[in-house]
C-alpha cells in the first residue's frame, strides 16, 4: 500500500515552505476579477463605500480559509482527495472529489477565456483566440509537469514584479484622483455595504486551494498564517484598486465602464514621459496572475483525478487540456462569460463556504467517537 | 534501442528549428510608416443641403438623422519631417482629413476609401465638438463610439468650439500641430482663473451618467488663431449645450470652486481710481451646506493669499499697512462681485448647478441629497447662498515705493 501511495502522489517529497505557500495563495486569488471588481461591486453597493465591502469580503474569506485549514490539518500529509473518502466513505467522498475537480478545471477554463477576451480586445487585436490560448495552455502544461515546487518558485518570481508594477501604475493615477468621489463614508448606512458582500467575497476565491496545499507544506501547523498573509495581500491590492478607480472615475463613471481598472490606467497621461500606454504594463502583470491561477487550478484538477483513480498524474494533465479548451470556448459572448463567472462563484460558495464547515464538524464528531471507543 | 534513441533526438533537433518561426515577431504588428496617428478629432453639425442630398444618393444614409462632419488630425511619417524650419518645404506638420455622415464609425471607415494610412487613435489628445452639434445632439450619443471603442484613450480632453470645430484644428504656422497646441493652452490653468481644469473623456463618462449639469471649456477661432474663451454649460438631463459662460463668469466659478492654481484680480483703488493687480498665490474655497428642516442653504467661504503684482497708484508707499488693507479691500470687493455675478447667472439665468453645490450636499447630507437629487437643478435655483471672501496680501514684490 505504501509503495502504491508514493507512486500516485507524484512525489510527495516535493514540499514547499510557508512563504512559498503564501505566495501561491496570493497568486491564486489575484486573477481575472481585478479588472472588473470596481464595476461589479459598485453596481451592487451604489455608494463609494465599496472599499469597506472589499475589506469585509476579505475577512469572510479569511474565516472560510481558516475552517478549510483546520479541516485539512485533521489529516496530516493528505490532500482532500485522499481524506474525503476516509471521512465520507468511498462513494460520497468520491463524488465530492469529482465535483471539486470539475470546479477546478472549469475555473481554469474561465481564466483562460477571460485572458483571451481582454488581450484580444486591448493588446492583440488581429490575433485569433486560439493563437492566444494555445501557447498559454502549453506553457502551463510544461510548468505543472514539474509538480508543485517549480510552480511555487515561478510564482515567487512573478509576485514581486506584480507588486512593483501594480503599485507604480496605481500611484501614477493619483493625478486624476479626487477625494470627493470617495465621500461620504457610510453616507447611507451599512445596508448598501452588505448588498455587495457576496460580490467582493467571491473576489477572494482561492483559500480552497488549502484543501490540497496543506499536504504539501513543510510546516502544516503554520497554514493559518498562510491564510492570513495570503488573503491580506490581495485585499490590499483590491482596496487600492477600488479606491483609485472610484476616486478617478467616480461612482457614476465606474458603472459605465466594462473594464474600469483598464479605463483608469488609460485615463491619465504623465506629462514629459515619453511613454504613454501604461495599460500594457498592467496587462502584462495581469496576464502573469491569470497564468498563475490557471496553472494552480489546472494542477489541482489533474492531481484530484490522479489521486482519485490512483494513477500516474501525467496522462490526466494531457487529457485535461482539450477539455479545458472546449469549456473555455463555450461562452458565446462577453455576457455569457460574465454569467459563467457568476456560476462558478455560486458553486464555490456552496463547495467551499458551506461544505468545509460541515466536514469539519463531521470529522470532529468522528474523532470524539473514536476517543470514547478507545 | 540505442539507435532509436538517436533517431528521437534527431527528430527533436529538427523540431526545435520550428521554434525559429516564433521569433519572426508579433502577430498583430503594424508598421509605423503605415499608421496615421490621430491626435485630434473635430465634430461638426453639417447644415449644407446639397451635401446632404449627395450623400443620400451615394450611401444608405437615413435622411432624418443629423449629419456630421468629422475631421481627423493625422500625424504620419510624411508630415513628421515637414514643417521644420530648416527645410524649405512649406508642407504642414499635420494632415486634416474630413468626411461626413450620420454616425461616427461609418464615417471613419469611409476614410479608408481615400487614405493609405491605417488610422490609429491610441495617442488621441483632444476631441473638439462644434457648438451646433452639441446644441442639437445628446453628448452621450455623440461620444458613445469614443467611450465604447478600445482604441480611443479616455485621457483625451473634450472641448467645445464656438462656431466650427474643424477650424480649431487648423493653424497658420505649418510647424504647429493644432491639437497639441490646444493641449498646451489647457495647461495654462496655473496662471489664470479664466480656464477650467481640463475634463477628460474618462471623467466625462461619469458626469454624463450622473444627470448633473457641468461645464466644458470653450475654444474659439479668430483670424486663424485659437483662443480659450469661456465655457459651455451642458444640461445634465438633456446632455446638450444650454448656453455659454464668458471669461468673467469663469473667474467667478474658479473662485467658488476654489480649484484655481493662480491668476489675477484686477481692481480700482477707491481713492485714486487707479489700477491695483493682485496675484493669487493660493486659493481655497469651502462650500458648507446647512439643512434645517426642509430648508437647504449654502455658505461659501473663500480665502486666498497673494501679493501685489502691479500697482498704478502713484506716490504711495506700497509697504504701508494702511495701503495694503485698502488694496485687500478693493480686491476682495472685486472677487465678491465675480462670485455674485456667477451665482446670479447659474441660479437665475440657467438654473443649473455647475459649481459643485450638489456634490457638497451629497457628501455632508447624503440622505437629504437622495431626496432632492432628482430635481436638483430646479431646487438649486431657489436656494439662498451666502459667501464670505477673505484675501490676504502677504507681500508686494521687489519694489516698495511707486513713484
Amino acid at each position: 500500500m505504501k509503495g502504491n501511495e508514493r507512486a500516485m502522489i507524484v512525489n510527495l517529497k516535493d514540499r514547499i515552505t510557508t512563504s512559498q505557500a503564501a505566495v501561491v495563495l496570493v497568486n491564486y486569488i489575484l486573477a481575472a476579477g481585478i479588472l472588473t471588481l470596481p464595476r461589479t461591486s459598485v453596481e451592487k453597493v451604489k455608494t463609494p463605500d465599496v472599499w469597506i465591502t472589499v475589506i469585509l469580503g476579505g475577512l469572510i474569506a479569511i474565516m472560510a480559509g481558516i475552517i478549510i485549514v483546520k479541516l485539512s490539518q485533521q489529516y496530516p500529509k493528505k490532500t482532500f482527495y485522499q481524506y474525503s473518502q476516509e471521512l465520507l466513505g468511498k462513494w460520497v467522498g468520491g463524488l465530492l472529489c469529482l465535483l471539486i475537480v470539475g470546479y477546478f478545471f472549469t475555473l481554469s477554463a474561465f481564466e483562460v477565456r477571460t485572458l483571451s477576451e481582454v488581450t484580444g480586445f486591448f493588446l492583440l487585436e488581429d490575433t485569433p483566440a486560439w493563437a492566444i490560448i494555445m501557447p498559454f495552455m502549453w506553457i502551463g502544461l510544461y510548468l505543472i509537469m514539474g509538480g508543485i515546487n517549480p510552480m511555487a518558485r515561478l510564482f515567487s518570481l512573478i509576485f514581486p514584479i506584480s507588486v512593483v508594477v501594480f503599485l507604480l501604475v496605481a500611484f501614477m493615477s493619483s493625478g486624476i484622483f479626487e477625494l470627493d468621489n470617495l465621500r461620504p463614508v457610510l453616507g447611507l448606512g451599512i445596508k448598501p455595504i452588505l448588498a455587495g458582500l457576496k460580490t467582493t467575497g467571491l473576489m477572494f476565491l482561492g483559500p480552497e486551494i488549502m484543501l490540497l496545499l496543506v499536504a504539501f507544506m513543510q510546516q502544516p501547523d503554520k497554514a493559518v498564517k498562510v491564510i492570513l498573509v495570503g488573503v491580506s495581500i490581495p485585499m490590499i491590492f483590491y482596496v487600492i484598486t477600488v479606491v483609485m478607480v472610484i476616486g478617478a472615475l467616480s461612482v457614476d463613471g465606474v458603472v459605465t465602464r466594462t473594464w474600469p481598472t483598464i479605463s483608469l490606467i488609460r485615463s491619465f497621461e504623465i506629462p514629459g514621459l515619453f511613454f504613454e500606454r501604461f495599460e500594457s504594463f498592467m496587462l502584462v502583470i495581469w496576464i502573469m496572475q491569470i497564468f498563475a491561477t490557471f496553472t494552480i487550478t489546472y494542477y489541482a484538477a489533474a492531481l484530484g483525478l490522479a489521486q482519485l483513480f490512483k494513477k500516474n498524474i501525467h496522462p490526466f494533465m494531457y487529457g485535461l487540456i482539450p477539455i479545458i479548451y472546449i469549456i473555455a470556448m463555450t461562452p458565446k459572448s462577453i455576457n455569457d462569460l460574465f454569467k459563467f463567472g457568476d456560476m462558478i462563484g455560486n458553486a464555490a460558495l456552496l463547495l467551499f463556504g458551506v461544505m468545509p464547515l460541515l466536514l469539519l464538524i463531521v470529522s470532529k464528531l468522528k474523532e470524539g467517537k473514536h476517543e470514547t471507543e478507545t | 534501442m540505442k539507435q532509436r534513441h538517436k533517431n528521437v533526438r534527431l527528430l527533436f533537433r529538427f523540431l526545435s528549428f520550428l521554434l525559429l518561426l516564433t521569433l519572426t515577431g508579433c502577430w498583430s504588428q503594424r508598421e509605423i510608416e503605415e499608421l496615421g496617428l490621430v491626435v485630434g478629432i473635430a465634430l461638426d453639425l453639417e447644415k449644407d443641403k446639397s451635401l446632404e442630398e449627395a450623400l443620400e444618393r451615394n450611401e444608405n444614409r437615413y435622411p432624418d438623422k443629423a449629419l456630421m462632419t468629422i475631421t481627423n488630425q493625422l500625424i504620419t511619417s510624411e508630415t513628421t519631417g515637414a514643417g521644420k524650419k530648416e527645410g524649405k518645404s512649406q508642407q504642414k506638420a499635420y494632415n486634416n482629413v474630413s468626411e461626413s455622415g450620420d454616425a461616427i464609425l461609418p464615417v471613419l471607415r469611409n476614410m479608408v476609401l481615400r487614405s493609405d494610412k491605417h488610422l490609429f487613435a491610441q495617442h488621441l489628445k483632444v476631441i473638439v465638438i462644434g457648438e451646433d452639434l452639441a446644441r442639437t445632439v445628446n453628448l452621450n450619443q455623440i461620444l458613445d463610439f469614443f467611450l465604447r471603442g478600445q482604441e480611443v484613450r479616455p485621457s483625451s480632453i473634450i472641448l467645445i468650439a464656438k462656431n466650427r470645430a474643424s477650424k480649431t484644428l487648423e493653424s497658420k504656422e505649418p510647424a504647429v500641430i493644432p491639437a497639441l497646441h490646444l493641449i498646451q493652452i489647457s495647461k495654462g490653468q496655473e496662471r489664470t482663473t479664466k480656464i477650467l481644469p481640463p475634463i477628460s473623456l474618462g471623467k466625462l463618462s461619469g458626469k454624463l451618467h450622473s444627470e448633473s449639469s457641468f461645464l466644458l471649456q470653450n475654444v474659439s477661432t479668430k483670424n486663424g488663431e485659437v483662443k480659450f474663451e469661456g465655457a459651455s454649460l451642458i444640461d445634465g438631463r438633456a446632455k446638450k449645450l444650454r448656453g455659454f459662460l464668458n471669461e468673467k463668469d469663469l473667474e467667478g466659478i474658479t473662485w467658488v470652486t476654489g480649484k484655481g492654481k493662480g491668476g489675477l484680480v484686477k481692481s480700482l483703488d477707491e481713492k485714486t481710481g487707479q489700477l491695483i493687480i493682485y496675484e493669487i498665490e493660493s486659493m481655497k474655497s469651502k462650500i458648507r451646506p446647512h439643512v434645517v428642516g426642509n430648508n437647504i442653504s449654502f455658505e461659501v467661504n473663500i480665502s486666498s493669499e497673494g501679493r501685489i503684482a502691479e500697482n498704478w497708484v502713484v506716490s504711495r508707499k506700497v509697504s504701508e499697512n494702511e495701503f495694503l488693507k485698502r488694496a485687500e479691500k478693493v480686491s476682495k470687493k472685486e472677487v465678491e462681485r465675480l462670485v455674485k455675478n456667477v451665482l446670479d447667472k447659474t441660479q437665475k439665468e440657467y438654473q443649473a448647478d455647475v459649481l459643485g453645490f450638489g456634490d457638497r450636499l451629497r457628501i455632508e447630507y447624503p440622505k437629504v441629497w437622495e431626496n432632492v437629487k432628482k430635481d436638483w437643478d430646479q431646487t438649486f435655483s431657489k436656494i439662498p447662498i451666502k459667501y464670505n471672501v477673505k484675501l490676504t496680501i502677504t507681500d508686494y514684490g521687489t519694489s516698495v515705493l511707486n513713484k
